[in-house]
């Protein structure tokens, strides 16, 4: 129970046991997502009202046991211990029962009040297994529920199960499983030794298994509640063991056996992999095959993107005649400049960028659903695991060459924080589709037909730079136990749940408008009172003064104060760039975060710009904005894909900082050609 | 008795034993891996992952860990 007499719920589960989309089915949009304190594990959290009884779900980090070889585990194990949750709700996989009922193999035990979901019945059904529930439930004392996310009708099961654990404190009962146990010796030599109560809600069949699977904290804490010479007494008992974990591992199975036998029903099917499984393990065609699944992603994202896009460039049109208008009817010229140029173009940046999030959520979230993400990760697991990721990491990236924010989005399927973390840190380096319009357009005015060879260069710097800063960030967002090679199951295909799956959606796309919002606002007026005048003249602004007092120091990186501003307006947004060089080179207008946004330049641009930037200086300005902030949007989705301000700052400044290292190597290397 | 890197594409055999860190072990167990279990090759290529099968459940397995499992050849289902 909560202090607002909600009951409790903890969803505990294997990866890929269908735990995220329950919870997303269950809670929909109310949930909501932090960092267990001071861990680097996500937080999920949700409620939902049934039969008048407010419930709060906590959704646990997925987790093949309940061993203690990773920060998730010990999340999980310790949320377990605190006496938070009235009720765990166990999950299996159906189609897979022997394999999945592992978790609850490793559960029993432990004295909290539980129920059993089967869920995935359907893919079962298809693969011609049936179980019977019912009889599992009478060998092992707690609700058991057949249950399918898609059918609507299963919640009903799900619900009642879910009831009457709650009401009648259902706990599993170890006992057949203790028999087994008992065949091994160290197993009833040191239970004997274990005080009662050493942690609460873990029985000492429990505490004597992990114990003899030789797990550091149960062994620790055991020993902290005995007396010297028993301590003794316990370790030597212990050093008999060897591979502990196979010991209870093979019990536990057999324990599983031993549960289905009569229970189960199949039909034997020849084991065979399918036409796409075929592709992907193929050592030639697997890699295309994926990227190509994730570029057809990609456009299918946009379909779902472009009504959003074309709202966003609607509300853009609205500050020109809306300025003009206020202007006429004598509202102060500040105030009007702050709604068009802040507020309005702000709103339109966003919901441009939003439609790209929609889609990517959507389209990508469904690959995880149905279970195309698994696939991705399993082709590109070992390339990925050079940087310390995991092969899913390699969508963010593709997507990044589309869109940064959408790459950030797409992380959301990355299921170990830190990883997910470093993802996006690495995703900044990859140029975004507005980069990919400017870069090229600018490198053809100042090198003509050197571009494609700068281009090739600045794939490569990506590289490397992704390369440097995967080690920089790595080992502090990733720690080497995540870093094991890979072991991972395949999971069958199965259908989405359509109405979770777009509940779920629309949920995070409010929630990133909502916080982009926030943060593009801030950033937009600080830019905006930064470079203000009254007079319209560039020389006026704060951020002239301060940029030409810091020129000396720029200058180091090639850049002089005219190109470090638009340096600076390619961190709001790349195309800004232009238009800020447009300004200050035509000596016409103010930069404001409406030019560096909408990117309007000058027609003669090309001759200004020309006329104006030296090669080497150009060269630097194009390496400082390729690899700078990707825009604010891309921030601002950054802090809501880590929701960590400190990892959102720390990066933001390293790629600043990289990008003007960047730049000076860039200007120096110039320097010596022309 | 063989490493299960050893194996054939669509050879089946029973795991013996599984070495390794504890960490490893550990992983391997809770995704079924165990001595007694029957495990089928599903693929087995140069330089990529292998894939068997195992209770109802397609795994992929890095190779240097799979050299680390050993198999009873043709026993099994």
């Amino acid at each position: 129970m909560t202090e607002k007499n909600e009951t409790v719920i903890a969803l505990l589960g294997q990866p890929n046991s269908g735990k995220s989309t329950l919870f997303n089915a269950l809670t929909g949009l109310r949930q909501h997502v932090g960092n267990w304190p001071g861990k680097t594990v996500e937080k999920k959290e949700g409620n939902f009202e049934h039969n008048g009884v407010h419930y709060l779900v906590a959704d646990l980090p997925g987790t093949y046991s309940l061993s203690a070889n990773s920060d998730e585990e010990m999340i999980t194990r310790d949320y377990i211990a605190s006496g938070k949750a009235d009720v765990i709700c166990i999950l299996a996989d159906s189609s897979q029962l022997e394999r999945s009922l592992y978790m609850l193999a490793d559960f029993a035990g432990i004295t909290v009040p539980c129920f059993l979901l089967l869920n995935m019945s359907d893919v079962a059904d298809e693969q011609g297994k049936s179980v019977n529930a019912k009889e599992l439930e009478k060998k092992l004392g707690i609700p058991v529920e057949s249950f399918s996310a898609p059918d609507t009708k299963a919640y009903d099961g799900f619900y009642r199960a879910l009831e009457r654990a709650v009401r009648e404190k259902t706990s599993l009962d170890p006992g057949s499983l203790e028999k087994r146990y008992e065949e091994i010796e160290t197993y009833t030599r040191v239970k004997a030794m274990i005080p009662a109560d050493v942690i609460p809600g873990y029985s000492n069949v429990w505490l004597a298994a992990k114990a003899v699977e030789g797990d550091a904290p149960v062994i620790a804490k055991i020993k902290a509640a005995l007396s010297v010479s028993d301590k003794n007494a316990f370790d030597t008992a212990l050093s008999a063991v060897d591979k502990g974990v196979v010991l209870t591992g093979e019990r536990k199975f057999a324990w599983i056996d031993e549960l289905l036998s009569g229970v189960t029903k199949r039909t034997e099917t020849k084991i065979s992999l399918g036409k796409f499984d075929r592709l992907i393990t193929h050592h030639i065609w697997g890699k295309p095959v994926v990227i190509l699944t994730i570029v057809l992603g990609l456009i299918a994202s946009f379909i779902p993107a472009l009504p959003l896009m074309g709202i966003g460039q609607l509300i853009g049109g609205i500050p020109d005649p809306l300025n003009e208008a206020l202007l006429n009817i004598g509202c102060p010229a500040f105030i009007a400049s702050v709604l068009c140029d802040v507020l309005i173009r702000s709103v339109a940046f966003i919901v441009q960028m939003l439609g790209f999030v929609f889609g990517v959520t959507l389209v990508f979230g469904l690959l995880e659903e149905i279970g195309v993400m698994a696939r991705i990760s399993y082709v590109f697991d070992n390339t990925m695991a050079k940087f310390g990721l995991q092969g899913k990491s390699v969508m963010p990236f593709l997507i990044s060459f589309g869109c940064t924010m959408g790459g950030a989005a797409g992380t959301r399927v990355i299921d170990n924080w830190g990883q997910k973390v470093l993802t996006i840190a690495l995703a900044w380096a990859v140029p975004c589709g507005a980069a990919w319009a400017v870069i090229p357009m600018l490198s053809t005015i100042f090198f003509g037909a050197w571009t494609p060879v700068i281009i090739v260069v600045i794939l490569l710097v990506m590289i490397l730079h992704m390369w440097i800063t995967a080690k920089i960030f790595g080992g502090s967002l990733v720690k080497a136990e995540d870093r094991c090679g890979m072991i991972m199951e395949l999971p069958p295909y199965h259908k989405p749940k359509w109405g979770a799956l777009f509940r779920y959606v629309f949920g995070r796309t409010k929630e990133t408008f909502v916080r982009a919002l926030k943060v593009v606002v801030i950033v937009a007026l600080v830019f905006w009172l930064l470079s203000y005048t009254s007079s319209g003249d560039i020389t006026a602004s704060i951020l002239y003064r301060v940029g030409h007092f810091i020129e000396p120091v720029t200058k180091l990186f090639g850049m002089g104060w005219q190109t470090f501003m638009a340096f600076i307006a390619s961190s709001l947004g790349k195309e800004g760039a232009l238009g800020v060089l447009s300004t200050i080179y035509t000596g016409a207008g103010t930069i404001s975060v409406g030019s560096v946004v909408s990117g309007a330049a000058a027609e003669n641009i090309n001759e200004l710009l020309v006329a104006n930037i030296p090669k080497p200086e150009a060269l630097a300005l194009i390496f400082a904005m390729t690899f700078n902030m990707p825009c604010i949007v891309a921030l601002a989705a950054t802090y809501q894909e880590t929701h960590s301000v400190k990892w959102t700052a720390r990066i933001a400044l390293y790629y600043t900082g990289v990008a003007l290292i960047l730049a000076g190597i860039a200007y120096y290397i110039g320097l010596l050609i022309w | 008795m063989k490493k299960l890197s050893e194996m054939k594409k669509e050879s089946k055999g029973v795991i013996t034993s599984v070495n390794g860190d504890p960490r490893f072990i550990s992983r391997i167990t809770s995704i079924g891996l165990t001595p007694g279990c029957p495990v089928t090759v599903i693929k087995n290529e140069k330089n990529r992952p292998l894939l068997v099968y195992s209770r109802d459940t397609m795994i992929a397995l890095n190779r240097s860990e799979c050299s680390l499992i050993e198999v009873e050849e043709g026993k099994g289902a």
